[in-house]
This record gives C-alpha cells, structure tokens and sequence, in this order.
C-alpha cells in the first residue's frame, strides 16, 4: 500500500476510535482496587499540589529571639515542598507580629497567623537559665481551638506539631499522610540519646525506647507524633495541660486521644529517624550589646 | 515549574482495567519505588549555575544539617551543590543523602591532618575548620571548567549550620566580579555589614571586630564570579599562619579590591543569609556502651 497521507489520517482516525470505544467500555466498570492513601505520586511544592490528599495541619508555636527570623525562613522552606499542607503559625504573643506577618506572606506556604500570650506566671523570669523556655502549651491550644472552630470531621486530615528549631525530612510528612488515629516514629537527638523512639513489634507499639523518665505514660517528644484530625475533632476536651511536669507535656495530651497500643508505627517500623530535635544556640551579642548601652547599636529597622 | 502531579488516572484510554486492579501490597510497593519527595527546578539555558561549596563533618547533627540545607538548596534553579567531607573517604551517609536529594551535585573528600585538627599552636595556629575542603572544591573548579568556557558560575561557600533565605541566591547570581552583603550573629553583632557609599561602592565595613582587616566579612556574605576562580588560578584560602578572621581575605585579596566589590541586598541593607550554629546535642543517656541501636542512622 502506497504511503498517502490521506491513508495516515485513516489510519490515525481508526486507532482513535478504536481507543475511544475501549475507554467507554471501561467506563462504569468497577474497579476492585480504590488506590490506597497517599498513593497518587505527587510533586513538592505548596501550589499545585494534588488537592485529594488529606491536609497536613503543621502547629507551630513561636517567639521573639533573636534567631526567631532564621529558624522560621528554613522551616518554611522544609514545608513548601509538601503538598496539601497548612502551616498554623501561632506566635508566643499579645499581638501578631509584622516580621512573622512579613515571612509568611512572602513564604508561598498557605498558613494561618495566629497569637496567644503564655500568662506571666508561666513565663521565663530573668534569673532563669537560658534553656528555661516556655512550653508552647498555650499556642497549640490556641491551634486547637482554630481548628474545632474551622474545621469539621469530613474535611479529614491530620495534625501535627512542629517547633519551629527541629529539622524536618520531607518524607515524614508523607509518613503520617496516612494516620487513622495517632501515629507515631522515632526522633533523633532528644532525651540524652541519638534518638528516642517506639518499639515495635508485630506492627504494634510494645514499648518505648527512651533514657529519660520512662514512666510517662507517653514518652515521645512532640514532633514524634501526628493526630488525626477527625479524631481530635471527636475528642473536644483534648488539649495540652500548661500544668503539666517537665516532659509530660505529651502525655496530657496524648492519654485523651489513644492508648499506647493504639499508636500507629510508622518509618519502617519506628526504625527509620527522619525528624531530629536540633535546637539552635543563643547567639554571642556581646558587642550588640555594648554598643547599644552606647547609644550606637545597629539600625533597629534592619530587621534580622 | 511544572505544577501537574502525574497519577495512575492520567493514563491514556485504551489501558487495560486490569493493569489497575493489582492487590494493595501491590500497589503501594509500585508507588514506593516511584515515590519523588523532592526535586529541585528544572534547569535553565540562560540562569548562570550557582556552585555551592559546602564542607561537612561527622557528629551527631550532620544529617539534620544537611538534610535542612537541601531542603533550602532544592528550591534554587541551575545549583550544582559540591559537598566536601573531612574523612578519609567518601561516607556511605552521605553518599546516599546526596542521591535521595535529587539535586545535581559533586561528592568530594580530603581529610584534614590529624595534628592541623586538635594542636593549638601559637606560632601555627589551628587551621580552621574547613579550610582544605573549600580549597579541594576551588581546585575540582579548575579542574573541570576550562577557563574559556562561557559557561556562566557563580562560587558561593555554604556553611552546614547557616540559614539562608531564598533571595540571597538570585542576588548573587549576577555577580560579575564578587558580590557582598551583610550577615546576620558574627561578630557578636546582630549583624555586619559591607559599608556602602552614596555612589553605591563599598568603602569599609561595619565590624566591632577588626573592622580594618582587608576584608572584614564572613565567608557567608560573599559569591565569586566563577570566571575570576578560574583565571585567577592558584588562589586559595590560605592554611597555616592566617590569624583569625582573615581566612576569607586571605582568599578575597588575591581576587579582587576593595573598590570592585558589588554590594547585593538593596546596597547591603537587607539581612538575607544568618550565621546560624546548632547547638551540641547532649547524648549523655548513652551511657559508655550506647543505649540506642548503632544500626539506626541519624
């Protein structure tokens, strides 16, 4: 047969069709196989990401220090490559502020500004030594609060705390996607130890590997955790007590919500550290300072 | 950048239903070994490549660092990341992070000599840290673009530790000769800063520390055209007898003058990049013997 164009059209024009009535064969057929969560494959990236995966609600609590700017800019460039992701920012504050205002705006992460002052009695007073901090509490319950005001069981998704100085892989995000109720994973570099963790067995959480007071009913850092959002939603009296001990944080939030052996491992298992508890140093301002008592400190309007 | 995510249902009409109908496990090992975290832009004809030397050493909060810093690095276009470990060999945890990155790189090593590293001398100072990783990546450079190439590079040295914001990149992309800009915590300052005149040239700096020293800046608040490294071939960061805080003059004074200097960041009023340190992890619960599972990798 001789090579005419008109015979390419046919040709093309056949296997259309051809094409056209396979797929509407196809449609209305039931597939026995609904694809498993987070398993469409997505790009990073908070703009265009695919829209049916659950949101990632990221709460994280902050405050004015002088490397507060730094920490928040590289936090927010770990979160813009995570699709369906919603940042709530909630500031240690009376009032928001124009520098995190300013960095989220020009962030490209879609976020929430929030504020909620700890009271003075639960503040740091002068005296105290430079790791003393104030726990955070009242930020993520103000988080909390946005959240049952704004959202409802059917929008799904999953919550997670995130201070604002730990470092983050990317695949941790897509580890706790899949949370039914609260999943849990190792984290590096907490509790005296290269990493703190569940242990499992049989796909279940049996116990925990820590080196610090391991009598807490929970003891796992907050950044080893995630919450499904329908769960917290379900459960209205969940929050984090700002009485708590030292290091029971966690476990006054997470005893309202799950048993131990409800949690959900994730990371291969708990074998796998893709969140570490880094933690920043206090800057040397020491001739910031001296100079300011002279009346010749830096432009204030610099903002650092 | 290419916003449409691919997934199964794209498949062209005509697919067999059956090829959709694998069992669970199935499924979910395909998406596993296809699964992209992250990639960085794709790359540009006409963007000069940013060459990022970055030197690195064992501890505890190495992986955290670098993991931090490509999650900066893979929003930047046209970057070639040149990692330079301090060991005898190339690591297998860095070999593998750089691979899971996606980001184009170059995996270099030099050990510094044990006795450089630990003696404090006076006549011969320490050599500091990083020193003889920076050269080894300024002579890969050399070794690798030739000096007539019009293939346009920026050199800019990234500490592990340090913080940078996405707009210090495109400052220095255009860099014709070395660009300068503040940094943020050195010199027990907020920050320091290139002093820039009416004229737009920098005339001095604006350091409690040594404000005099021919280049009173941090390695973090420079980028050097990648044409000028490879002309001006046999300069180095210096290693023995540089006092501190001369280390980048050391290097800079062989490369350009004061007067030629480019300030960046709205004349050098802008904080774009914070000298940034982590502190010491205290992994005292380890005990002698060690008490986590050494297999496990942080």
């Amino acid at each position: 047969m001789r090579l005419k164009l008109k015979n390419i059209f046919l040709l093309y024009l056949v296997v259309s069709v051809l094409g056209l009535l396979c797929a509407l064969l196809q449609l209305g057929q039931p597939c026995a196989c609904p694809p498993a969560p987070g398993a469409e494959r997505s790009r990073g990236g908070a703009r265009g990401g695919a829209q049916a995966l659950p949101t990632i609600y990221v709460v994280t609590p902050t405050y004015a220090r002088p490397v507060q700017k730094a920490e928040l800019v590289r936090l927010s460039q770990t979160l813009l490559h995570v699709p369906a992701l919603h940042w709530l920012v909630v500031e240690d504050a009376a009032a928001p502020s124009a520098l995190v205002g300013g960095l989220l705006a020009s962030s490209g992460v879609p976020h929430t500004h929030l504020h909620a002052p700890t009271p003075p009695e639960r503040r740091p007073r002068p005296g105290d030594p430079p790791w003393v901090r104030a726990r955070g509490a009242e930020q993520r319950n103000r988080a909390l609060r946005w959240l049952r005001d704004t959202r409802t069981p059917r929008d799904g998704g999953v919550v997670y705390f995130a201070d604002d100085d730990n470092t983050y892989s990317v695949r941790i995000f897509e580890e706790m996607r899949s949370t039914r109720l609260v999943s849990v994973w190792p984290v590096g570099l907490v509790g005296g130890l290269r990493f703190e963790g569940p242990v499992v067995s049989g796909g279940r959480v049996v116990g925990f590997h820590t080196g610090w007071r391991p009598e807490r009913p929970f003891p796992l850092d907050m950044a080893a955790f995630a919450v499904a959002l329908p769960l917290l939603l379900a459960r209205p009296g969940a929050r984090f007590d700002p009485q708590a001990e030292r290091g029971f944080l966690e476990s006054s939030f997470l005893g309202g919500l799950v048993t131990p052996q409800q949690l959900e491992p994730k990371a291969k298992n708990c074998t796998e550290v893709l969140v570490w508890h880094t933690r920043t140093e206090r800057p040397k301002l020491r001739q910031e300072e001296q100079l300011q008592r002279q009346g010749r400190g830096s432009d204030p309007r610099i903002e650092v | 950048m290419d916003d449409g995510g691919d997934s199964r249902r794209d498949l062209a009409a005509g697919f067999d239903s059956k090829e959709y109908c694998l069992s669970d496990r199935d499924i979910v090992e395909v998406v596993r070994t296809e699964y992209v975290y992250t990639r960085p832009p794709p790359w540009s004809d006409t963007l000069p490549t940013i060459h990022v030397i970055t030197p690195t050493y064992s501890r505890p909060v190495q992986k955290a660092e670098l993991t931090r810093l490509a999650n900066t690095l893979l929003h930047v276009p046209n970057l070639h990341w040149i990692l330079v470990e301090d060991s005898q060999r190339r690591t297998p945890l860095i070999t593998r992070l750089l691979r899971d990155t996606g980001l184009n790189y170059t995996h270099l090593n030099v050990e510094t000599p044990r006795n450089y590293k630990l003696r404090g001398d006076m006549r011969d100072p320490r050599i500091p840290r990083g020193t003889m990783q920076r050269n080894l990546a300024l002579r890969w450079l050399r070794e690798t673009f030739n000096k007539n190439s019009s293939q346009p590079g920026i050199v800019y040295f990234a500490d592990d530790d340090n913080t940078y914001s996405l707009e210090l990149f495109e400052e220095m992309r255009s860099t014709r000769k070395v660009s300068v800009w503040p940094v943020a915590f050195v010199g027990g300052l907020r920050y320091e800063s290139p002093k820039v005149n009416a004229a737009g040239k920098v005339y001095g700096w604006k350091t409690v520390f040594d404000p005099h020293r021919p280049f009173a800046i941090d390695m973090a608040g420079v980028a050097v055209n990648l044409r000028l490294i490879l002309q001006r071939s046999q300069a180095y960061f210096k290693l023995r007898g540089v006092k501190g805080g001369y280390q980048e003059s050391s290097l800079l004074r062989e490369l350009v003058t004061l007067n030629d200097l480019e300030p960046k960041a709205a004349n050098c009023t802008k904080i774009l990049v914070w000298h940034t340190r982590t502190e010491k992890p205290v992994l005292v619960n380890e005990g002698k013997k060690g008490f986590t599972d050494p297999n496990v990798e942080i």
